[in-house]
């Protein structure tokens, strides 16, 4: 696994703040180099989508709130990433590449306010099964899993296991309890009752299902 | 032809959505503007597969056949996806300007934790004259396919009836292990998928 700054959300067990709670804290410099505000927006624009996707495939609000802290940690990265920018501008070369950076930036800030238009979808009554049921007929679907305590995979690495490689199936998220891991790495291990949201297709979820519900004792 | 339902245009939409997302970000790692350009047509499509869902969802109500919350929960789901379409191509813009790419645009894309590469499938390697729906490099590598380039041709978003024949490249995204896999079958050093 890359070396990550020490901000950043992804791969690491972590209880989210209230995110109404996040939006309204004041806004800190802390310097951060443009590198790793930008991946982390990246990353961020990624994974977003698919949790907006399954909050409204399973109607899930805890899944909801996940997506809106996002939502709001990504508005924070886009003005951290404005700032650094403009410190870093010396020429008229120099602006011109870095305008280039902030749009993407700002192509990934609008792609999380997509994804929270998504679970504003959730929000509203009656949105009925319509969405659950279109979302299904998709090739590459998302995925809830539940880990058993009677399956192999319990004090695992996700690595060693090689979910991804051995399924097709790519875990977007975790997770445990009140915390969440966000893009686990391969070092993440898994433990019971973990829920585990996963991407992929119906032969790559049938084999994995399997396997964490201990009805399988090998991915093959 | 069967007709396209309301459901299935605005899956397309979804789809077609996030591969112009993908595509977008791989045009700046490979600094590529006939990835980019592609993403423009893809964004013609969207357009008019938007404009579709807009006429059938309201058909659809009139006939009776939506109701008329489902009919809106369809159109505002459309609508986010082409508002993800847009961003794709405000990426792109970046990629087709007449400036150079700073370095580390592409260099964030490249530390993020999916990976995007590109490789060479060799005469002697095992996925020539295969489909895709019978490698199944999904399942297999963890590796999607998202574009490839084929007999001088570019094919975006290729499905499970797609043939891989000597020479063609390959953009597929997925994580480490799987990339240096796919390496290995494209390049005829490894046997087995």
């Amino acid at each position: 696994m890359k070396e990550k700054g020490k901000r950043s959300i992804f791969g690491k067990l972590q209880r989210t703040p209230k995110w109404k709670k996040e939006e309204f804290s004041e806004l800190e410099y802390e310097p951060t180099s443009v590198k790793e505000l930008l991946t982390e927006m990246k990353d961020i624009s990624e994974l977003i989508i698919d949790l907006a996707y399954s909050a409204v495939l399973f109607d899930n609000k805890d899944v909801a709130e996940e997506v809106k802290f996002l939502e709001v940690r990504m508005d924070k990265l886009n003005y951290d990433i404005r700032m650094m920018a403009m410190m870093a501008a010396r020429t008229k070369e120099d602006a011109e590449q870095l305008a280039g950076i902030l749009q993407v930036a700002e192509a990934a800030e609008s792609i999380s306010n997509a994804a929270g238009d998504i679970i504003s979808l959730l929000a509203e009554e009656k949105t009925g099964p319509i969405l659950p049921k279109i979302l299904k007929q998709a090739d590459e679907q998302l995925f809830r899993i539940k880990i058993s305590s009677a399956a192999m995979a319990c004090e695992q690495k996700i690595g060693d296991l090689r979910v991804e490689s051995e399924t097709g199936m790519r875990i977007i998220a975790i997770r445990r309890g009140e915390y969440w891991i966000y893009n686990p790495p391969a070092d993440t291990t898994l433990k019971a009752d973990d829920w585990l949201v996963t991407r992929g297709n119906d032969e790559g979820y049938s084999d994995l299902s399997k396997f964490l519900k201990g009805k399988l004792k090998a991915l093959e | 032809m069967k007709k396209k339902t309301v459901e299935d245009i605005v899956l397309e939409i979804k789809d077609k959505s996030e591969l112009m997302v993908d595509l977008a970000y791989s045009s700046l790692i490979y600094d590529n503007k006939t990835i980019a350009k592609e993403v423009y047509d893809l964004e013609d499509l969207i357009d008019n597969l938007y404009h579709n869902i807009q006429k059938k969802t309201l058909e659809g109500v009139r006939n009776k056949d939506l109701s008329i919350d489902d009919a809106l929960t369809v159109l505002r789901l459309a609508e986010c996806s082409e508002k993800i379409a847009d961003a794709a191509l405000e990426i792109i813009d970046v990629e087709l300007r007449d400036v150079e790419l700073h370095p580390i645009l592409k260099m964030s894309i490249r530390e993020s934790d999916v990976v995007f590469t590109k490789v060479h499938v060799e005469p002697n390697s095992i996925l020539c004259n295969k489909t895709l729906g019978k490698l199944k490099l999904g399942s297999e590598t963890g590796m999607l396919i998202i574009a490839m380039r084929h007999h001088d041709k570019w094919l975006y978003g290729p499905n499970k009836n797609t043939m891989i024949d000597p020479g063609d490249i390959l953009f597929a995204k997925g994580p480490e292990d799987g990339e240096k896999h796919l390496i290995e079958l494209a390049s005829g050093i490894a046997n087995e998928i």
